[in-house]
């Protein structure tokens, strides 16, 4: 003992983890754009590593969960940016921009991705559009043999046929399809199967067929005089311009619907010198075309008609000359909880024209399947959510099993069945979460929303559009309207991302404890912090302070 | 992939921890947490001198300490004295590079403290003096002191006697001493609080930091929103962030957008008493002393500080 | 080296001869020529010491233990109203077991101002831990500055010496100074066992739980009753060297008195004066002179008190409500003695505030104490006026 009261020892010996009656815990939460990503893309992931210009491993994070950034890039609705917290705070981050950057960027000399020793099972993939071509993808990552088939003249189902070059030129797809195939995946084109391959012959020499034919059919316009030349789906007008065939359209079409078929169709015939209108039968609320394509298309200066729709095409020796319309008003919400259209009475009026487009639904042709098979469906191949159907070694998905309509649900569809047929095939075990890339840290399933975060560490940026091509200029060509994101203006853009859930090591929790109860892990990249359990008092200033919803506060047991 | 991206938001905090776990300090004490981002700027070439204040307990009981640097507790208004008398006793003994850092809270600095600190401030004592503010006598059980703001309600200004007096303004009388630094900084900012530390030990002479310290118990606030509380007395203007120089150059550290000061009262039961007129009271107060400290920073550019 | 020195001169070239490395120090009258004549040493160059001119007395016993306690030793001065302001801060350096020297000119206590000597200023500090000498002359001053550093640093407990006010303070008298060189023989550089060193790092003065605290006072007990031996031992060493020693107490002409007058400061001059003359005229009585006041050294006294029947004590202070501080001390230390080694002992109150102390009034109060035949403890005032 000392003369004077001076220390011997230092705090430690007081274990003030006792007085604590909540405790942090490091956890990893959903960002509400992955959880809206249809095609389980790991956004924060690849956006933040984007934002420290580690562009190489932000490509493998998107490369993880698609084969087709720079196609999803372009023509992807985005419903991670509708959900975006980013939105409360200057705008959604550009996240379909990033992607495109990041897509771009590899596109010419992509990093070769690891692959899996071959299993000598061999699957066949029924469409080459982006749910078959995600699959097949995923499968040969696996270590699976995969053939596609495909009855167009060249592999993309839709994102060949179905999107024009001005939004996805075909530069991109050639490639991104070519890394595809550069990983042992097989393309046949110019096979329709049920035609020139037998479906039950598939089923019989592969160890599994997977069945992604997509939508095929438009729906009938349902309006008199539809049947005969003048009147033509507008995913034909599509695949004759895409495949370079003459249009057959006249030079003052009506595109009816509103969806993004009818907004391509519309633009292309523009593109094509047409005096091109659309008119659909609700306002532009209920559109259901992706907004900036909408946005576009007015832009361009093509007129829309809302709340109305054909009841009789017109015709003068068969020839279509006009339109006679009713107008509609918005009744109760449908299943689809947007409002009905209903007729107003006495309210029908006639518009010139000379070639109907019709673009106002599409749904798939099952002709091809057997007929034992084709009893067992609908409208489409029941299927659940890993493509398991009826059949064990039978897997479907995309439209043709849930009709979702966009790309990144196919792509996300392609990759889950991929999964299951690989489980199927192997005995391997499917993986829990499918929809995303692995983690080390303890995951919640909770989806943060904007008022966990703490925006004090956010600066009130505005979201930054890359510069499109002036509108006087792009309407006479097919060239893409869109412009890419400079390197620079990647990393400002990709710098606004909250990173909502994820962890990005920001130190907040270990600088701001006043106990010293959080410390770094050494050595170890993932679980990047501790929390002292001897010494943590539960005031929760780590999880108050985090600004990115990463530490739960729970109580002590 | 071999790391996470690393966003960090701080970048001048040293990884080093000199302070260690268990010390008494409430949960989420300000105090605490100042005097942890101290210490890892400072170094262990530090000697601290602490007055009776929260830090005298927080630091532990015989025979253990938690500062991690050798501490000389002293008597309540002596904080100053003993640490100039500690540089004068290095000096004659020979030893140099040593932080002689006094750490006292409010009540030894603004009251008892006062005249010691006014003595060595003008004899230019080489010591650096931490005034870390929770704004009253919190060891005590939350007494008023002369740093308690208008409006607040302490345990001897209860109810309706809730403080009519207004806070003293300490960096302003020390800036009148013409010391050779002087700084405000406060716990939200740890930036902020490690290069005014920094900058301290390159000058020599009095130095002065003034630190924004909230206190859960002492604030009636949430042990979570100590944080939050020192970033909107920040960006409230209630504690403007500055470094004074020689008493006459005048730095802005920085001037978030301007946060209405019911924001900051809000998050304190201290001030939950107070009618919607006191308040717009505080506000103009507030205004007052931002708009004069704006004048300063003018005159003192305008003469070349 | 002889030099012509006021006592508080004299306290300035003590503390310079031991090489105080940190002066810290406020005026007060009759202190003020002991820090004045530091400066000029500092200024000098004679000592090399910082000095910190602090802003009041509690800052310069802060002081003085901050650089103490910095491995530094230190001195300062003070007197009275100063010292009392110290009183918290006596405390902490003799808890904090730090050993500062500090010479107090005893001044009375205001109100009303009074600069004149008295002793109870530093009685009154009697209880802080603090050993108190109690000194004659200006020589006795200079050689108990160095015998303070002596002892205190081998108890850790500080040491204040007391100087009458311009008795002492302010009176000349030839005193020999050793010099630096020579009392770096009796007195080696200040070395302490435990200080605030960055390389070894203690707190020092934190929260002491109910369960500890009394042995930190226990300890300092043992040092006291150490430095009774260490004072002593000081003293002889000091002698051996320098020639000259002081005994914690001193005995004239008492072994053989009846009565013995015992006193502190300066009085005992006067004293001696008074008991040759009174042993010239064929009285017995003799002389106590009480240097070392804390820690008490009872059993001198006990052995100086044995043979006489009584003892009259001349208290310069009063302890208002019981009486004079050094009566009552010297009856506690007789206490337990048989009754045959238990002389009468009277209190005389004498010399507040100043008032001289002349022959006269030690005659009074030799012949009131021979004429007294019962011990009733009452407290008898000299010279009062009505």
């Amino acid at each position: 003992m000392p003369l004077m009261a001076a220390s011997l020892g230092d705090m430690t010996v007081n274990k003030t983890g006792s007085w604590r009656n909540v405790e942090p815990h490091h956890v990893e939460q959903v960002a509400p754009c992955a959880s809206h990503c249809p095609a389980g893309n790991d956004v924060v992931m690849f956006v933040t590593l984007a934002a420290e210009g580690r562009y190489e491993d932000a490509w493998r994070v998107l490369a993880a969960t698609t084969p087709f950034p720079g196609t999803c890039g372009r023509v992807c609705p985005h419903p991670c940016e509708s959900e975006c917290n980013r939105t409360q705070l200057g705008g959604a981050v550009n996240i379909h921009s990033i992607e495109r950057f990041l897509g771009d960027k590899f596109r010419n000399s992509p990093p070769e991705m690891p692959k899996a020793s071959h299993t000598h099972k061999r699957i066949a993939v029924v469409g080459s559009g982006p749910a078959g071509l995600s699959c097949a993808y995923q499968l040969a990552l696996a270590g699976h043999g995969v053939t596609v088939f495909e009855a167009h003249p060249q592999p993309g189902g839709m994102l060949r046929v179905g999107i024009p070059d001005y939004r996805l030129p075909s530069e991109v797809l050639d490639a991104e399809i070519a890394r595809i195939t550069d990983l042992g995946v097989e393309i046949i084109t110019d096979t329709r199967v049920g035609v020139d391959v037998q479906f039950g012959k598939l089923m019989d020499k592969f160890d599994a067929v997977f069945v992604a034919v997509g939508f095929t059919s438009s729906r009938p316009l349902g309006a008199e005089g539809d049947e005969g030349d003048g009147v033509l789906p507008g995913i034909e007008v599509l695949r004759r311009i895409n495949l370079g065939l003459p249009d057959e359209v006249g030079d003052q079409p009506l595109v009816v619907g509103g969806g993004n078929t009818a907004m391509d169709a519309a633009r292309s015939m523009l593109r094509r010198g047409k005096k091109v209108s659309v008119m659909y039968r609700r306002t532009r609320h209920e559109m259901p075309a992706i907004a900036e394509e909408i946005e576009e298309l007015l832009t361009e200066g093509i007129e829309i008609t809302f709340l109305a729709t054909p009841v009789e095409v017109l015709r003068e020796d068969g020839r279509v000359t006009g339109v006679r319309c009713i107008r509609m008003e918005l009744g109760e919400p449908d299943e689809s909880g947007r409002r009905r259209p209903v007729p107003v009475e006495d309210s029908e009026y006639t518009i010139e024209c000379n070639s109907v487009i019709t673009a106002i639904g599409e749904t798939s042709d099952l002709s091809f399947l057997p007929d034992e098979i084709k009893a067992k469906t609908s409208w489409n191949i029941p299927a659940d959510e890993l493509g398991r159907t009826f059949e064990p070694k039978l897997f479907a998905g995309g439209d043709v099993a849930d009709g979702a309509g966009t790309v990144t649900a196919a792509i996300g569809y392609g990759r889950k069945a991929a999964a299951a047929i690989d489980a199927h095939l192997t005995g391997r075990e499917l993986p829990t979460d499918a929809a995303t890339s692995p983690s080390l840290r303890d995951r919640t399933d909770h989806v943060v929303p904007f008022e966990e975060l703490n925006t004090a560490y956010f600066e009130d940026k505005p979201r930054f559009e890359p510069e499109s091509q002036p509108v006087d200029e792009r309407i006479k060509s097919f060239d893409e309207v869109r412009g890419s994101y400079s390197e620079e203006e990647l990393l400002a853009e990709a710098r606004r991302c909250f990173s909502c859930g994820s962890c990005p090591a920001c130190d907040n929790c270990f600088i701001f404890c006043p106990d010293a109860a959080i410390t770094h892990v050494k050595g170890d990249p993932f679980k990047l912090y501790i929390v002292d359990t001897e010494y943590c008092k539960g005031c929760g200033i780590c999880a108050a302070e985090c600004p990115r919803a990463c530490i739960v506060m729970k109580a002590v047991r | 992939m071999e790391a996470l991206p690393h966003l960090k938001n701080f970048t001048e905090v040293a990884e080093r921890e000199i302070m260690t776990s268990g010390h008494v300090a409430c949960p989420g004490c300000g105090a605490a947490l100042a005097m942890r981002l101290a210490l890892k700027t400072l170094g262990r070439d530090t000697i601290l001198v602490i007055p009776a204040c929260c830090w005298a307990v927080i630091d532990g009981p015989f025979p253990y300490s938690a500062a991690g640097v050798p501490v000389f507790q002293v008597a309540f208004e002596t904080a100053a004295i003993s640490a100039g008398a500690i540089r004068y006793g290095l000096d004659a003994t020979g030893k140099k590079g040593i932080n002689v850092v006094a750490w006292a809270g409010d009540g030894g600095t603004f009251d008892i403290g006062f005249g010691q600190l006014s003595a060595a401030a003008e004899r230019n004592d080489d010591i650096i003096y931490v005034c870390y503010d929770n704004e009253a006598y919190m060891n005590t059980g939350i007494q008023r002191s002369s740093a308690t703001p208008w409006g607040a309600w302490t345990t001897t200004t209860p109810g309706a006697d809730f403080k009519r007096e207004r806070k003293k303004n300490l960096l302003e009388i020390m800036a009148a001493h013409r010391i050779p630094y002087g700084a405000t900084t406060t716990v939200a900012y740890p930036d902020d609080l490690v290069r005014k530390f920094r900058r301290a030990m390159s000058v020599e002479g009095f130095r002065l930091i003034h630190i924004f310290s909230p206190c859960p118990p002492g604030h009636k606030a949430l042990e979570k929103d100590s944080i939050l509380e020192s970033r909107y007395a920040v960006e409230s203007r209630v504690f403007p962030l500055y470094e004074v120089e020689d008493g006459t150059h005048y730095t802005l550290s920085m001037d978030p957008p301007k946060r209405p000061v019911d924001d900051y009262l809000n998050l304190q039961g201290r001030f939950r008493h107070l009618t919607d007129e006191q308040r717009a009271y505080i506000q103009q107060t507030v205004d007052e002393e931002w708009a004069r400290l704006m004048h300063r920073m003018k005159v003192g550019e305008a003469i070349g500080g | 080296m002889q030099k012509i020195l006021t006592g508080n001169e004299s306290a300035a070239w003590g503390a310079m001869c031991a090489m105080a490395q940190v002066v810290s120090a406020y005026p007060i009258t009759p202190q003020t020529t002991i820090i004045e004549e530091l400066a000029n040493l500092v200024a000098k160059g004679m000592l090399k010491a910082e000095f910190i001119k602090v802003e009041s007395e509690h800052s310069a016993m802060a002081g003085c233990i901050g650089a103490q306690a910095a491995g530094a030793r230190t001195f300062t001065a003070t007197s009275a109203q100063g010292l009392a302001l110290m009183h918290e801060m006596l405390h902490w350096a003799a808890l904090g077991r730090l050993p500062v020297v500090m010479a107090n000119v005893n001044r009375a206590m205001a109100p009303g101002w009074s600069i004149w000597t008295d002793q109870n200023d530093s009685l009154a500090q009697r209880d802080t831990g603090w050993l108190q000498y109690y000194c004659e002359s200006n020589q006795e001053v200079l050689d108990t500055v160095i015998q303070a550093y002596k002892v205190a640093e081998a108890v850790d407990l500080p040491v204040m010496l007391v100087l009458d006010a311009f008795f002492l303070s302010h009176t000349y008298e030839a005193v020999d100074i050793p010099g630096q060189e020579r009392t770096l023989g009796y007195l080696p550089p200040y070395k302490p066992s435990i200080y605030l060193d960055v390389n070894e790092p203690h707190a020092f003065g934190g929260i002491v739980p109910q369960d500890v605290y009394m042995e930190f006072r226990y300890k300092m007990q043992l040092a006291m009753d150490q430095a009774l031996e260490e004072a002593d031992k000081a003293d002889e060493e000091f002698n051996r060297m320098f020639g000259r020693g002081y005994g914690l107490i001193e005995r004239y002409h008492s072994d053989d008195a009846e009565t013995i007058l015992v006193t502190a400061g300066t009085a005992t001059s006067t004293a001696r004066v008074v008991i040759d003359d009174l042993r010239a005229r064929g009285r017995s009585v003799g002389l106590l002179k009480i240097r070392l006041f804390r820690p008490f050294p009872a059993q001198l006294v006990r052995e100086a008190l044995a043979g006489c029947r009584r003892v009259a004590v001349l208290d310069r202070n009063i302890c208002v409500g019981m009486g004079g501080i050094f009566a009552q001390e010297i009856r506690s230390a007789l206490y337990h003695q048989p009754p045959e080694r238990r002389p009468h002992i009277h209190g005389y109150i004498v010399g507040l505030g100043g008032r001289d102390i002349i022959p006269e009034v030690i005659e009074q109060i030799a012949d009131d104490a021979e004429k007294r035949t019962v011990d009733d403890g009452r407290m008898i005032w000299i010279g009062l006026k009505d």
